[in-house]
């Protein structure tokens, strides 16, 4: 389920031409390292990670799942696009549960998350660095949507599948498309508590869980395979209840 | 609108055409029956039609809190129309079903689909989004295959050259994605064979199961409806909605690491303990527990053999001799396959099992039946069976006029056979009501029987069925106190009629009083408006008591309200529910006085008014210990092991009448009762028909 392969996605004649435009940019800027330093002293130009490409810094916190004790109800994925765009949508939702009601146990559900990679490809290829490691969040990878042009590269960068990028319109930008991914909920404009959230607060698909089968931690977990993300969050109650622990 | 999406999808099978509604024509109802009631009764000029004529009208609705973050409200569908199931007619009647359908059918963008007519070949909808597609089964073999094939069969088509797994577009290329798969509800060839007790199924154990709206599905040529949808809900406030759920998640429901109830998921306060009655249990397999959209606590489970997957309730209750748990575990599969009603199957089952015991079976009016009971027990009986029903014939592709006669529902076959009056009175044949199988025990927990008795199905209402567990849990010294302060609590939330608590005194003294038909009144309103139009979940609400909660009590008054504020922005309190609840219930009465229907037809069967129950405390079956008042003093008494009285049933709906404000010598509505409600249209209506009532 998580391997690289060809991503069934489609870009706008308009988003082609933004990527192309924005290759040619990044292009320009790559051979101009003063540009660099000027984002380095606080330049608030959108490129301002870009100095961060080469040298991310691991994030401060991760969220693990429990395939087997997830009961397919998608709160966490209500409770996403809630506390981000203040709408229900499983299509905006950054973590997704994939279900298939005939098949058979574990193989019927499976829940994709974004993993915070310590190798974020989806940064690294950004081209406006829009989408950067944001010290002031724990370096959670986020998506400034100001910055963001909508090319989709992120989308097609992240190497899982299906892609924790989500690449939708969005409302508040006359409906160009804007990347999206988990942020931890640091940028979640209906978040529930003042604290708010980031690897410092709440998120909401860790909150909301009947179950307990998210869980956020801030040890990074192992990067290969999927062992470090898919963790068993089940106890001796999971067993009382008729379920298997192990 | 937030929390509608503004349209309604109106679809002529017929003409094969598409329309809109706009939802703000009927917002009024508030959503899901309200508005479902309110279509019918504009769209259906003769009420009087059959279940079966292509002029019937199937809504199918969702509420605003449907593909929400509301807790055990999110994943509900309403269905509505003129069924086929219940006797002598089929009554304008209601189901509903779980899953993901009503989000789905939001996030692309419609409120409900209503659909009419009749296509001249077998069909399906294929709804993605805003696009609308009648298309003809063949192209899909669809027509023949069932419920979980079909569904199956769409989702490929859906995902085109793409699979799931991963993001895609339904629409192509330029539009919104997903990685879901489109919800579908399907009917199978119980179905498409017309068989009244046919239902239709969404998933894999999603069912609506009563009215047989299978048979009016396949009667309409209408095989399946899929929906996926990219978009989304607009909530009013999203921090509002947010905040309530986690406040009744930290409030209310169960909490794994100090868990207080284990329990199978009946309640809010129960923990996801898939309600699968199989007689030898669950099978000691992987599982998980598989809930709702948006649900807190799974009811159903998904097996590590795929055997039994989201099968529940009825579902699994049927079939208890079966040789093994295996056996009773793809039983619940095979009628969710074939598509029938699994109540009528039970009973309907143990019918056919007291003829072959007196050796009736082939005798009198009665055609040979193809079944070899000698094999009672075994997946081969019980698969001959399903495919009888389902066919409508002897299980194995030829004619047999038994099939055909218990394809129709097993009371109608009575009938057939000469035999209805005879086994409805002896209590073999346990269809005490509208020639609906029994659920609960009328004798006992007279609101249910009430309730359906004057409603139009098995009202599957258990906001107080829980009440009769009580005695295995309090001690004998706390009995009285207990059941004296929890019908207190209980009560006082049973706005208009708070303060009541007579309403929840089953002895024999009170069944037939005022304070009764008060019970079954707030039940009819409270159900029709926040269970069956807002589609807050059966078994879940109301919440009452809640072991979880600091104070015992339950988030029923509270959190019903609190949510729709979330979601619409509307200030509906609980007691405006109810009383939209009345409104709704009222029309659905006036439709079903438009059918025909007349005090003199409310009645039980005779068995119920001469006999005791057929299966006794006596075979060793717990009796139904209810709240009640004996000797002055409450406690919880066993009520079965009586029979009610006809005068005393009469004098009841006398009451029941006169609280409704309609006629008590005919049972129809008023003018002066629906204008106070706003219905003045219903009540020229009723003129026009020679149906309206006199004070």
């Amino acid at each position: 389920m998580n391997s690289q392969h060809d991503k069934n996605v489609s870009l706008t004649r308009r988003d082609f031409i933004k990527v192309t435009g924005t290759i040619l940019l990044v292009a320009g800027l790559g051979d101009q390292p003063a540009r660099a330093e000027g984002a380095s002293q606080g330049c608030t130009l959108p490129g301002q990670f870009l100095l961060q490409a080469d040298g991310i810094p691991p994030a401060d916190g991760y969220l693990l799942v429990d395939i087997a004790k997830c009961q397919g109800c998608m709160s966490c994925m209500l409770a996403c696009s809630l506390i981000h765009e203040g709408v229900e949508s499983l299509s905006l939702s950054r973590i997704q549960i994939m279900q298939d009601s005939f098949a058979s146990f574990p193989d019927d559900l499976t829940i994709e998350q974004c993993r915070q990679c310590v190798d974020p490809a989806c940064v690294t290829i950004c081209p406006t660095g829009a989408l950067a490691a944001d010290p002031d969040s724990g370096n959670v990878r986020i998506v400034d949507k100001e910055a963001c042009i909508g090319c989709g590269l992120c989308f097609q960068a992240c190497p899982f599948t299906p892609s924790r990028a989500v690449l939708a319109p969005d409302d508040e930008y006359d409906g160009q498309a804007k990347s999206r991914k988990c942020d931890l909920c640091t940028n979640a404009p209906f978040h529930w508590v003042a604290a708010g959230g980031g690897p410092g607060g709440q998120q909401a698909c860790v909150a909301v869980c009947p179950v307990g089968a998210i869980l956020f931690t801030d040890e990074i977990p192992e990067q290969d395979g999927d062992s470090g993300y898919r963790v068993n969050l089940r106890d001796e109650v999971w067993g009382i209840l008729g379920y298997p622990t192990s | 609108m937030n929390g509608y999406a503004g349209k309604i999808l109106r679809l002529n099978l017929t003409e094969r055409t598409t329309s809109i509604i706009p939802t703000s024509d009927y917002e009024q109802w508030g959503g899901g029956h309200g508005i479902g009631s309110a279509i019918f009764f504009d769209l259906v000029p003769d009420k009087t039609i059959d279940g079966f004529d292509p002029a019937n009208v199937v809504t199918i609705m969702t509420s605003p809190l449907c593909g929400t973050l509301v807790a055990a409200a999110g994943g509900r569908t309403e269905v509505q129309g003129i069924g086929v199931q219940s006797y002598p007619i089929g009554w304008f009647t209601r189901s509903n079903f779980g899953g993901r359908f009503s989000a789905m059918l939001k996030y692309a963008g419609w409120d409900g689909i209503v659909i009419e007519g009749r296509a001249d070949e077998p069909v399906w909808i294929d709804i993605r989004d805003e696009d609308v597609q009648i298309r003809d089964c063949a192209s899909l073999s669809l027509w023949g295959t069932n419920t979980w094939e079909c569904q199956q069969s769409i989702w490929r088509d859906v995902v085109g050259n793409g699979s799931y797994g991963d993001w895609f577009s339904p629409r192509g290329p330029r539009n919104g994605h997903t990685t879901q798969r489109p919800a579908v509800v399907a009917i199978g060839p119980a179905g498409e064979n017309l068989s009244r007790v046919a239902c239709l199924m969404h998933d894999a154990g999603n069912a609506a199961g009563q009215g047989g709206f299978g048979a009016v599905f396949g009667a309409k040529n209408l095989k399946a409806v899929s929906v996926i949808g990219t978009g989304h809900i607009e909530i009013n406030d999203p921090r509002m909605l947010l905040e309530t759920r986690l406040w009744h998640k930290a409030n209310y429901a169960f909490d794994l690491a100090d868990l207080r109830v284990l329990s199978t998921s009946y309640q809010f306060q129960d923990p996801p303990v898939p309600i699968a009655l199989w007689a030898q249990g669950r099978p000691p397999i992987g599982q998980r527990p598989q809930s709702c959209l948006g649900c807190h606590s799974g009811c159903r489970a998904r097996f590590a053999d795929g055997k039994g997957n989201e099968a529940t309730c009825f579902t699994t209750a049927f079939y208890p001799d079966a040789a093994s748990l295996d056996i009773q575990r793809a039983t619940s599969d095979l009628i969710n396959h074939y598509g029938l009603n699994a109540p009528e199957l039970i009973w309907g089952l143990q019918y056919i099992r007291f003829l072959h015991q007196d050796g009736l079976l082939g005798t009198g009016g009665i055609p040979p039946c193809p079944l070899d009971f000698n094999t009672y027990g075994s997946w081969e009986f019980v698969e001959q069976l399903v495919k009888m029903i389902a066919y409508g014939d002897d299980g194995s592709g030829n004619e047999s006029q038994f099939g055909a006669d218990i394809s129709n529902g097993f009371v109608r076959a009575a009938e057939r056979w000469g035999r209805l009056e005879e086994d409805l009175d002896s209590g073999i044949l346990l269809f005490p009501y509208w020639g609906l199988p029994v659920h609960k025990e009328p004798r006992a927990q007279g609101y249910w029987g009430y309730g359906t008795l004057l409603g139009d199905r098995d009202i599957n209402e258990h906001g107080f069925d829980w009440l009769k567990t009580l005695v295995y849990v309090v001690a004998p010294e706390e009995r009285e106190a207990t059941a004296e302060g929890i019908v207190k609590v209980i009560t006082d939330r049973m706005v208009p009629f708070d303060g009541d608590m007579e309403m929840l005194n089953f002895s024999e003294s009170n069944i037939y009083s005022e304070h009764m038909a008060k019970l079954v009144s707030w039940q009819r309103y409270y159900t029709r408006f926040w269970k069956q139009s807002m589609l807050f979940c059966n078994n879940r609400w109301p919440d009452f008591l809640n072991a979880n909660s600091p104070d015992q009590l339950g988030a029923t008054g509270i959190a019903e309200p609190a949510y729709v504020k979330a979601v619409t922005g509307q200030d509906i309190s609980f007691e405006d529910g109810v009383y939209l609840g009345r409104k709704i219930w009222n029309l659905d009465h006036a439709i079903w006085t438009l059918q025909g229907r007349h005090r003199d037809m409310v009645h039980f069967v005779d068995n119920i008014y001469d006999q005791l129950p057929r299966v006794s405390v006596d075979a060793g079956i717990p009796d139904v210990h209810m709240p009640g008042i004996e000797h002055g003093r409450w406690g919880f008494y066993g009520y079965s092991q009586r029979t009610l009285d006809r005068d005393g049933f009469d004098e009841f709906k006398t009451r029941f009448y006169r609280l409704q404000g309609w006629d008590t010598t005919t049972g129809y509505p008023t003018r002066s009762a629906l204008e106070a409600l706003d219905l003045g249209y219903v009540a020229d209506e009723l003129e026009q028909q020679g149906k309206l009532g006199d004070l």
